[in-house]
């Protein structure tokens, strides 16, 4: 709660500084504030505490969950940099604050216990991620994939809300527990059908935004029209906070109907899995591949959410972070790289651009591998784990059961080593431009660390899971 | 006159009007038949003894936002939409799907039994200003002030992707 | 700290130096630590083995995972198999480290070469040691990095690059079976602990399913990492690597990981009858596929890759046969002599400024005499002719697999009439005869220099003597290794003795079945020695080959026919699922509804969406078929 009440001041704050003259105090003021933020957060570590009449939910999970989505914001402010000094046309405050106040979105999506809250949480978080898409105001692309973001994401918030209606119309309470007393206990009519369409509705709404397939398309289009510092930025924060509210809600409130929303999340989690891995193959760029491995990974997500077992909350949390972890030193190497030389003005973010990268800086390619061998769940690295947990809880639950999933997950998790070798090949294995890349000492420290972390994770998974 | 008379007459309109926001091909056609929906769906919160959220929805919906679609479809000049963009075969396979989702949900929901209203427990005054405010202050006072940073945050973006930029292409 | 943990972290502590420092450390301190971090490793190692008192102990480094019940601890296990191999690892790569110094000498990426190969010896004596499926599987993956790696050593040529890929992929393919197994093993025993997984299977019936399962599953594993039909074609590929790495990696240790982890499962496969036939007919047509392929190659390494492979499937046709000690046994002398092999072809390839096709070598058995002895040693080592190393442990497997089949035998021996063949006509096309290459080659020939040849030695030493270790009965030994591992098989003996029991051979029979194979392998250098000394033939060159010949010296085709069947079609399916998910979906099925794409197209031009509209249509389907499919029960009923 803290947490969520002291972000919305550092985000007003943050607009405040955005007057001074000097914008060098942004970037270290915003990741003051994100730190703040974190410890405040951890204060309530081992307390169990519910606010303001049955609306907000702290406890470990959420302590865990937020820290994640705090420490991947944290990375995300630090390895940004070209807004900020060069361009007057960049609004650095406004972009810094807009993400502050998008990570309060997110909290409320880990912490609710009222539909209300959830959705708002949604909304905040959206709202932000659809100005943020469009940040880059001068690119076409990103003017496209922000319209794309808003018009797509508006039809599933509706969906969602209906959703929401319809429970709230079979229940008469947009209470978790509520709702789940009333999916368990039983009501003597027997669960009214708006239960189930609501569920369903809810469902898809919040499948789109973790961009499970069929509706996923908005996924890469957005992901490679967004900056690529706010690509980041969605593909991890987004992802951990929705697959939160998704396990939240569906655990608290529907685990009645388990029956129901396992077989959806199944069939759903086969078609991602295939269709994040088998269209990320082909992809010659490696932002829009990275776009369809977030698509992927969400396939993997979905099973420790769709298994429900009791080792699902710490399945998907080590995953989230393992994953947030990679896929932000992947992008943050990816911006440094693409930057090198652009084509016609635009970022090069093809495979070629990779070519000859572990001459030009042996760090940022040394990086790279190690996200993109934690992305494949190669083991010793964090990515491994994240793999192991989650189809283990598959296995808990049973073959019969998911054994069709795990089937797929073993098998495009193959096919995922081909892509994310790619980008490995490229910056080992060929030759291109000889000219070194220089990074800055923040940088630099940034990537040491996630690379660290991702090998720390993949030889000590213990050391985290403890707190999970 | 039986209230459920005016309960199919007014269903009856707001589903013809709604159809013909989608059917007209004059875009302010097309809005006007919208506020007259919206309306309708205010007439609907009436006989639900929904006060209050009928004015809301007449004050906020057919009054505020839809003026402001007709501004800016005035200023856009968009006096006729372009007649190739929608060939019949896009209808076709729009309509085939709608009816398709519109048969699915009837055929979930048709089992569906809806208790009677119990006369002796019904709080009348339960849609009025009064009791909303106090649910709204009291039990959802949390998502009521959190709400603030979401138009914060589209107000921070709408400014901030609205102002025009030196060097910005115009369209 | 104890020493068993000092075992694996010494290497490792060489990687990190070597690794980080490279650059700036001078080659000869790299060389140094590279091999004396190896070396010391050995002499913990022996010490070990020296105190070592028959019981086998499990030692805990840390709590590594808890999930659930299942609780995965990194430890180590030291009993007689990992000793040996161990012993075997540390000591044949001490001496390729001390070769390495003087072959890689004028090597840029001379510090980076040792890092990789500190770190393999790491991530092999990690897989060793570990004590249980999941430790054993990080070295079996680290090994395969490293292989990687180092195979794409020479990075500039494409044609390296390609190898390291082909062999990473092919190892990928059969770690997907290991990963199998080894979660099949998790969810049918509960724990991946070698000891607790063995006390359970122990109470198992043979023939159970699940254990025909996971055995299987687990060859699938060794197929890869060990070079079977059909996943070996990455192994004389790998060649391209620097020949001290085909030596240890290729020849002496990685690719016997496989069998390794066999004997380490003896009990599961002892009560796997089916698998255990499947390994045995699958090695030894590997080893006939592999000897027949190195009758007429040219490149003086892919001969010793295939003859390599064929080796290996001599092994695993020993496990086959649940003769489990000579496999381990012919384990041992394999990685002394072939090391040796290898290390001596490097040293002339080393002399002959990096040619490799022996049809340009020849008489060099004057400009290089330790190197030619050495070779000589190892090739009548290989070959089987007593008293040399190879000689014992093949035997000792043949005789095996004459008790179990007798055409397995024969064909067993036919195959080591063909390598006594090849690799006798190997060492008169190199040594014997005249030269055949430039001038500017013979010009250049010299022996090579101490720090290579010293390892030559010592290896043709352990290759003379290696097979004194384990001699039968028969001829009078204590078969000393076989008691040393005995206690390893006691659980499997006490499950499914029939599968050990041995016919009493009278002696004669074993001792005539020796001749025999003696009088094979001579007929091999009988038929060698008249085809290339007496009538001096010299192989064709490039594309004149004919029939059979041409045949094999393609390698059967089966790399291209993997390209046929595998490569071409998986590649036609991309482009097949390119189209489908780009072309067919958005573009065909939305254009074969008629104008919609051009409709919706232009509309999206005028917002600059894109396909929008198609994406909410796709996601209005989604949830259409969401709802009928979830609520059909309520839809119909």
């Amino acid at each position: 709660m803290l947490s969520i009440i002291s972000l919305s001041l550092f985000g007003i704050l943050n607009l405040f500084l955005g007057f001074l003259k000097s914008r060098r105090v942004l970037l270290p003021a915003t990741l003051l504030f994100i730190a703040l933020a974190f410890a405040a957060n951890l204060l309530d570590w081992n307390h169990q505490y519910v606010y303001f009449r049955d609306m907000l939910r702290t406890n470990n999970l959420f302590i865990n969950f937020s820290s994640i989505i705090l420490l991947t914001t944290f990375l995300t402010v630090a390895i940004s940099r070209s807004f900020g000094t060069d361009e007057e046309h960049t609004h650095p405050a406004e972009y810094y604050a807009i993400m502050l106040f998008s990570v309060v979105g997110a909290l409320m999506m880990v912490g609710f216990e009222n539909l209300i809250m959830l959705f708002i949480g949604l909304e905040i978080l959206s709202v932000s991620l659809y100005v943020l898409t469009g940040s880059d105001k001068r690119s076409l692309r990103s003017n496209e994939a922000a319209l794309k973001y808003f018009l797509m994401g508006s039809f599933a918030t509706g969906i969602f809300l209906f959703g929401i209606a319809l429970v709230y119309g079979a229940t008469g309470s947009f209470n978790l527990s509520a709702i789940g007393s009333y999916v368990s206990g039983g009501p003597t009519t027997g669960i009214s059908p708006l239960l189930y369409v609501g569920l369903l509705f809810i469902l898809a709404g919040m499948l789109f935004k973790v961009s499970a397939a069929p509706f996923h398309f908005w996924t890469p289009d957005v992901y490679d029209g967004a900056p690529t510092l706010f690509t980041a930025f969605m593909s991890t924060v987004v992802k951990t906070a929705g697959f939160a509210a998704l396990y939240r809600l569906l655990t608290v409130s529907f685990t009645g109907v388990y029956g129901l929303w396992w077989q959806v999340l199944t069939g759903v989690t086969v078609l991602t899995l295939l269709v994040g891995n088998i269209t990320a193959v082909y992809q010659s760029s490696v932002k829009r591949m990275l776009a369809y491995s977030s698509v992927s990974h969400a396939g993997y997500l979905l099973i420790a959410v769709a298994a429900k077992t009791p080792q699902s909350p710490s399945a998907i949390l080590f995953y989230s972070l393992a994953y947030s972890i990679a896929t932000i030193t992947g992008f943050a190497v990816l911006i440094l790289v693409a930057e090198q030389k652009p084509i016609e003005g635009r970022p090069d973010e093809r495979y070629e651009a990779f070519n000859g990268l572990a001459k030009r800086n042996p760090l940022l390619a040394f990086s790279l591998a190690v996200s993109m061998v934690s992305l494949a769940g190669i083991p010793l690295t964090a990515g491994f784990w994240g793999k192991f947990f989650v189809f283990s809880t598959a296995v808990d639950r049973g073959m019969t059961n998911m054994g069709m999933v795990l089937v797929v997950a073993v098998l495009m998790s193959v096919v995922g080593v081909y892509y994310y070798f790619r980008v490995i090949i490229a910056s080992y294995l060929k030759t291109g431009d000889s000219e070194p890349i220089g990074i800055r000492p923040l940088y630099r420290f940034i990537l040491v660390l996630t690379t660290a972390l991702t090998i720390g994770l993949g030889l000590f998974p213990d050391v985290v899971r403890q707190l999970f | 006159m039986n209230v459920n008379y005016i309960w199919y007459f007014l269903t009856f309109l707001t589903l013809v009007s709604a159809i013909m926001v989608v059917v007209v091909r004059n875009p302010i056609h097309s809005v006007l038949y919208l506020i007259l929906t919206f309306f309708c769906i205010s007439a609907h919160y009436v006989l639900l003894n929904a006060q209050f959220l009928a004015a809301v929805n007449v004050i906020v919906y057919a009054g505020a936002i839809m003026v402001l679609f007709l501004f800016v479809i005035m200023f856009l000049n968009l006096r006729e939409y372009t007649a190739e963009s929608k060939t019949n075969l896009v209808k076709l396979g729009a309509a085939v799907l709608g009816g398709v989702l519109l048969v699915i949900i009837v055929a979930a929901l048709r089992s569906m039994q809806i208790e009677p209203l119990n006369k002796a427990t019904y709080n009348s005054q339960v849609g009025m200003v009064e009791s909303l405010g106090k649910v709204l202050f009291r039990d959802y006072l949390l998502p009521f002030e959190l709400i603030t940073v979401l138009f914060f945050v589209a107000m921070v973006g709408a400014v901030m992707l609205g102002k025009r930029e030196t060097g910005e292409r115009n369209f | 700290m104890s020493l068993l943990l000092l075992i694996p972290l010494l290497p490792l502590i060489g990687f990190l130096i070597n690794g980080i420092g490279f650059r700036k450390i001078p080659k000869t301190l790299v060389g140094l630590i590279g091999a004396g971090t190896v070396v010391a490793s050995f002499a913990c190692v022996l010490f070990l083995f020296l105190n070592f008192d028959g019981q086998p102990r499990v030692e805990k480094v840390y709590d590594w995972i808890t999930v659930g019940n299942l609780n995965l601890s990194f430890s180590f296990q030291l009993d007689q198999l990992s000793l040996l191999f161990m012993l075997i690892i540390t000591g044949v790569g001490s001496l390729i480290h001390l070769y390495s110094i003087g072959y890689m000498k004028h090597d840029e990426g001379f510090g980076k070469f040792f890092a990789f190969l500190n770190l393999f010896i790491f991530f092999m004596l990690l897989l060793v040691m570990g004590s249980n499926y999941v430790i054993l599987f990080i070295g079996w993956e680290g090994v395969g990095l490293c292989s990687y790696l180092l195979i794409g050593f020479w990075n500039k040529n494409a044609n390296y690059g390609d190898a390291a890929r082909k062999a990473f992929i092919m190892n990928r393919i059969g770690d997907l079976g290991y990963l199998l197994a080894v979660f099949l093993i998790l969810t049918n025993f509960g724990s991946v602990e070698f000891t607790d997984v063995f006390r359970q299977a122990a109470g198992l019936k043979a023939g159970n399913s699940t254990i025909l399962w996971i055995t299987l599953l687990l060859f699938v594993g060794a197929m890869g990492k060990s070079a079977q039909i059909p996943l070996y074609t990455w192994l004389p590929d790998a060649m391209a690597g620097p020949t001290p790495v085909s030596a240890l990696i290729h020849a002496a240790t990685m690719v016997t990981a496989g069998i390794y982890m066999i004997v380490r499962s003896n009990l599961l496969y002892t009560l796997a009858p089916v698998t255990l036939e499947v390994v045995g007919w699958i090695g030894l047509a590997t080893a006939l596929l592999g000897a027949s392929i190195g009758l007429f190659q040219n490149d003086i390494k892919k001969i010793l890759a295939y003859s390599t492979v064929s080796q290996l499937g001599y092994m695993f046709m020993g496990l086959g046969v649940a003769a489990y000690t000579p496999a381990a046994f012919h384990v041992m002398t394999h990685a002394f002599f072939k090391a040796l092999l290898f290390l001596g072809a490097g040293s002339v390839i080393h002399a002959m400024s990096n040619e490799q096709d022996i049809r340009n070598m020849g008489g060099l058995r004057k400009a290089l005499p330790i190197t030619f002895l050495t070779f000589l040693i190892g090739t009548i080592a290989i070959a089987g002719i007593p008293p040399f190393a190879g000689f014992f442990s093949k035997d000792e497997i043949l005789l095996h697999v004459f008790e179990h089949n007798k055409l397995m035998w024969g064909i067993g021996v036919f195959t080591s009439m063909l390598t006594s063949f090849y690799m006798f006509r190997l060492l008169f096309l190199v040594f014997f005869g005249n030269f055949r290459g430039t001038h500017e080659q013979q010009h250049h020939l010299h022996e090579s220099p101490l720090t290579m040849t010293l390892p030559l030695m010592a290896l043709a030493l352990l290759s003379a003597i290696g097979g004194f270790f384990n001699v039968p009965e028969v001829l009078g030994g204590g078969a000393k290794l076989a008691n040393f591992l005995a206690p390893l098989f006691a659980a499997a003996q006490n499950v499914r003795p029939e599968a050990f029991a041995m016919a009493e051979l009278s002696h004669s029979t074993e001792l005539a079945l020796m001749i025999g194979s003696v009088a094979v392998a001579m007929i091999g250098l009988a038929a060698a020695y008249v085809i290339f000394i007496s009538r001096k033939t010299v192989p064709v060159g490039e594309g004149q080959e004919h029939g059979l010949q041409k045949v094999i010296y393609h390698k059967y085709y089966v790399d291209e026919l993997y390209d046929a069947v595998f490569v071409r079609p998986v590649n036609a399916l991309s482009v097949f699922f390119h189209q489908v998910i780009d072309f067919l979906l958005i573009d065909l099925l939305v254009e074969g509804v008629g104008k919609f794409v051009k409709g919706l197209s232009k509309e999206f031009r005028l917002a600059q969406t894109g396909a929008t509209g198609f994406y909410i249509f796709a996601m209005v389907i989604g949830i259409a078929a969401l709802l009928a499919w979830s609520l059909r029960g309520l839809i119909l009923g």
